[in-house]
């Protein structure tokens, strides 16, 4: 740490000594522009000059240009001896490292060098500055090596802008010293003057003691402006530096206090037409530029005068109440305090932009924070509304993460007033509540949603803790986002199972209570098929009783009839087993059946009935017919109703006509069983009805009978229709599934 | 005419029972003869053959009832006795109105079917005999002259020798003559007799035998 910033150290001493080194390299064959000022370094003026000097040489730095500087300290030294010292102490001083261009500042400077020129440096081009207009044109014409800008020290315009800000004016007071400069000032004051306005009065007060100034200067009025170029010497004979002077008479004077110099900008005066003493002094640089880069003095175009601006102190604008807006646009205007934008603009848009990045900030996290506050109000409302329609709905809701094999579980409680019970199970002990004979087909359906995506439905019973089995409906559905997570619900559905158990037993019983009804119809018939086996019974018996009262014993005879005894007493037994099937009342039992040997048994149960109604049956029956899948006590409940129907539907048929036709028949994977009547058909508007619950066009009928047998056949993944005959007499048909070859 | 012996005739489609029935009769001495229907009974039975009718009220085709009709129209009934399965009252009501001798349900015994038997064969016997006598008498009424069968009448109509010879514009004599000649020839003894023999024939006339035409 140390170490590194010890190199830093030695490396930026190095780069110092290395320019230190250039600067002197350069400088050792340095151009010397020598300037030679008419008073004293300290005055303002000079300071200026020198200032604007040195900047336009730096500017160039490739010209090598050195600046030396000296002064005449007029007017404290004058004299011919002093200019001969002058000279000779310039010309000994310069004598190794003449100068190339000589610069001369005010009048006095300008008449030395012209007059000891030849003694000096006769052949080093002169560029004179701040030199008055008119007081250079007294000494043209100058040597073409004598070159330089005059200065125009501008009363009229100075006064003309003075007036024009102090309309009320009418006197121009005039403060000057009491010497030659004083008096020069004076003539080319009155000189201007002449150009003004004639109700403008001039008034000069030079050479007065400084309190005779204060008092006079102190009782103008607002008719009065006053105008002071400064003076070196007071009317007490002290020696002072004009802008010393001028503080003064600003000081003292009630009036506004105009000036010809920029230095004096500062002291209380409020301005005037000026030029700038730093521009001069860059003016002459580059004058000085030209000549060391080789050009001719005579070529060096100048312009005619130095350009004055008008130089304002505004605190004095603002004292005399000057209004800004007559302030030309061009003016040089000092001391004006900036105003806090223009003096921090920057600071400013810094804190501006900090603080409007802030706002922004703030107004973004205050509209985050109130959209979170909505989401998490939105949220909880919605979290609100599911709970609360999982709660009306009895659903419980859960979402089982594979990942974190978490199962969270939400219950709709016994309790409206608490609507959410939150669990976190295992998904084992979600599974162990399962029915064990379901639980297999619950874990396939999971796995199953997992792996393919798709949909879980799945239903299954559960054991309560008392043992009550109750039965749930699970539906759900793998997360999109996340395939190791399922989401459901869960419904109880045990009161719908229970409603579906009863109203399949209630289907049952009216099954069982429509055939106990059909049955009762058929009575007599199943009383005649009953007594025909009984009756024969009966009379072979009591015909071998007689036999054998006899001897010998026809032995041929009596087997025959015990034989018939026995073939008729088992077939009183059959009659009795379908029927005793027919009137238990069970569940249904499908098994395979042929339908043929449906249609037949169940013809002889009615055989009776349709004798004693005079209806001819005739059976079609397809031979080879594959089995069905059926339950027979149903079928042949069907079957019996379709049979007395169609008997019924015959009541008013003639006699002869009265035919019944029961054909089977196979009609691809189906076999179609047909019971066709002669009767008067079916109305066609009655056809779709026939089928519906107490449609009856019966008087004693319930109309349930085809409703029933619909029911069975739809039962049997079947079908039953009902047509017309084109030869009259309805037909109604069922298809019965031909059972799957296993 | 009555050469054959009374026989029992059984129409019934169930042919175990038949078989049954005919074997408990003929244990019992009677002639029988089975149809398993109406049409059969009807094609092969020989009328002149006396005996009675089991008859079963349930058969296809024909039915028992239809078949007494039937029977009713082609003369002298053979006495029937209904079987059936089921006691049907307004169904034995209707067979015993149009002349059925019995309405037996089965199972039936041999009691009760024998004593029909006997019944309905001593029935048949009985109107047989009965038939036999019209037709003697009818026969004897077929000898009468023309002017015998006026007197009669007018004897029949309660009416005096003396007023029979009057309205005939014969004499007295005449009529004795004529009535001792229809006395001797429809072979009465008394008037009383042949009154009752004239009514029998009247009886007879309202349904007459096919065999003998209307006079």
């Amino acid at each position: 740490m140390h170490a590194r910033r010890r190199c830093v150290l030695a490396m930026l001493l190095i780069a110092a000594l290395m320019q230190v080194g250039t600067l002197w390299a350069q400088s050792a064959p340095g151009r010397n522009v020598l300037v030679l000022f008419s008073n004293g370094r300290l005055l303002p003026a000079n300071v200026e000059i020198d200032r604007g000097l040195a900047e336009g040489l730096s500017a160039r730095p490739e010209m090598r240009a050195e600046l030396s500087a000296e002064f005449l300290d007029a007017p404290r030294f004058a004299g011919a001896a002093y200019a001969d010292t002058m000279a000779t102490y310039l010309r000994k001083k310069y004598a190794a490292h003449a100068p190339e261009v000589i610069v001369v500042v005010g009048t006095e400077a300008l008449d030395f060098v012209l007059s000891k020129r030849a003694q000096m440096f006769p052949t080093v081009p002169v560029i004179h500055q701040a030199v008055a207009v008119e007081r250079l044109r007294s000494l043209v014409p100058l040597p073409a090596d004598v070159i330089g800008v005059p200065v125009d020290l501008d009363f009229l315009g100075t006064a003309t802008q003075a007036l024009r800000w102090h309309p009320a004016a009418r006197r121009i007071v005039v403060v000057t010293g009491s010497g030659e400069w004083d008096r020069d000032w004076q003539a080319r004051v009155r000189q201007a003057a002449a150009k003004l306005d004639g109700n403008v009065s001039l008034e000069f007060l030079a050479g007065l003691p400084s309190e005779d100034l204060r008092k006079r200067l102190g009782a103008l009025g607002s008719d009065s402006i006053v105008f002071t170029p400064g003076f070196f010497v007071d009317g007490d004979g002290r020696s002072v530096v004009p802008i010393e002077s001028a503080r003064f008479v600003a000081a003292v004077s009630a009036a506004p206090v105009y000036a010809p110099y920029p230095t004096f900008i500062g002291t209380g005066v409020v301005g005037g037409s000026m030029a700038s003493f730093v521009d001069t002094g860059r003016l002459a640089a580059q004058i000085a530029i030209a000549l060391l880069g080789g050009a001719a003095p005579a070529s060096v175009e100048l312009p005619q005068s130095m350009p004055n601006r008008v130089h304002l102190d505004w605190r004095q604008v603002q004292r005399w109440g000057i209004s800004p807006e007559t302030v030309p646009a061009d003016a040089v205007v000092r001391h004006r305090e900036p105003r806090f934008w223009e003096a921090y603009w920057h600071y400013l848009l810094i804190a501006g932009a900090v603080l409007l990045i802030q706002s922004g900030l703030i107004v973004a996290l205050l509209l985050e924070r109130r959209r979170r506050r909505r989401t998490a109000a939105a949220l909880a409302q919605s979290e609100q509304r599911m709970s609360l329609a999982a709660h009306a709905a009895r659903l419980s809701m859960w979402v089982w993460d594979l990942g974190l094999k978490q199962n969270w579980l939400r219950t709709p409680s016994r309790r409206s007033t608490d609507l959410r019970t939150d669990h976190f199970t295992d998904f084992n002990e979600v599974l162990s509540d399962v029915h064990p004979q379901d639980r297999e087909s619950v874990d396939a359906a999971v796995k199953r949603a997992l792996s393919s995506g798709e949909e879980i439905e799945v239903e299954y019973r559960t054991a309560g803790p008392d043992g009550e089995v109750r039965w749930m409906a699970a539906r759900g559905r793998a997360d999109q986002g996340n395939p190791q997570r399922l989401l459901g619900v869960t419904l109880d559905i045990t009161p719908r199972k229970r409603a579906e158990a009863q109203a399949e037993q209630d289907r049952t019983a009216l099954r069982h209570m429509t055939r106990v009804s059909l049955l009762g119809q058929l009575s007599a018939s199943i009383a005649h098929q009953l007594n025909q086996p009984l009756a024969s019974i009966l009379s072979n018996a009591e015909a071998a009783q007689e036999m054998l009262k006899r001897e010998p014993v026809d032995m041929p005879e009596l087997r025959e009839i015990c034989s018939d005894i026995v073939a008729e007493d088992h077939r009183a037994a059959d009659v009795i087993r379908h029927l005793g099937v027919l009137f238990k009342r069970g569940e249904p039992l499908f098994a395979p059946l042929d339908v043929n040997e449906l249609v037949r048994d169940t013809l002889e149960l009615t055989r009776t009935n349709l004798l004693t109604r005079q209806v001819a049956a005739s059976l079609h029956l397809a031979p080879d017919l594959p089995l069905v899948d059926g339950d027979r006590v149903q079928l042949q409940q069907l079957l019996l109703n379709l049979i007395v129907n169609a008997a019924d539907a015959m009541e008013a048929t003639p006699m002869a006509e009265r035919q019944l036709t029961i054909s089977t028949a196979l009609s691809g994977p189906q076999i179609q069983l047909c019971v066709a009547d002669r009767g008067p058909g079916i109305p066609g508007s009655d056809l779709d009805h026939v089928f519906e619950p107490f449609w009856s066009t019966k008087g004693a009928g319930m109309g349930i009978g085809l409703a029933i047998c619909r029911s069975i056949a739809t039962a049997h993944r079947g079908s039953l229709t009902s047509s017309n005959a084109q030869e009259g007499g309805a037909i109604f048909c069922t298809l019965l599934p031909v059972r799957a070859t296993p | 005419m009555t050469a054959s012996a009374p026989t029992v005739f059984i129409v019934d489609d169930d042919a175990p029972l038949c078989r049954a029935l005919a074997r408990l009769l003929r244990e019992h001495g009677w002639p029988t003869a089975a149809y398993a229907s109406a049409e059969d009974f009807l094609a092969q039975r020989d009328a002149q053959t006396p005996g009675c009718l089991v008859l079963d009220v349930s058969l296809p085709g024909l039915d028992g009832l239809a078949l007494q009709r039937r029977l009713a129209q082609d003369g002298p009934a053979l006495p029937i006795i209904f079987l059936t399965g089921h006691g049907d009252i307004p169904m034995s009501v209707q067979a015993v109105k149009a002349g059925a001798l019995d309405f037996l349900t089965k199972p039936v015994s041999a009691e009760s079917l024998l004593a029909a038997v006997r019944a309905g064969v001593a029935q048949d016997a009985l109107a047989r005999r009965s038939l036999s006598e019209t037709v003697a008498l009818r026969e004897r009424f077929a000898g009468l002259t023309q002017r015998e069968r006026e007197v009669l009448a007018a004897l029949a109509a309660g009416k005096l020798n003396k007023q029979i010879a009057g309205d005939m514009n014969v004499v007295e004599q005449t009529v004795k003559f004529h009535r001792a000649r229809i006395m001797e020839r429809m072979q009465a003894h008394t008037v009383a007799e042949l009154m009752h023999m004239l009514a029998r024939l009247e009886l007879a006339q309202d349904n007459p035998p096919t065999a003998t035409p209307r006079p």
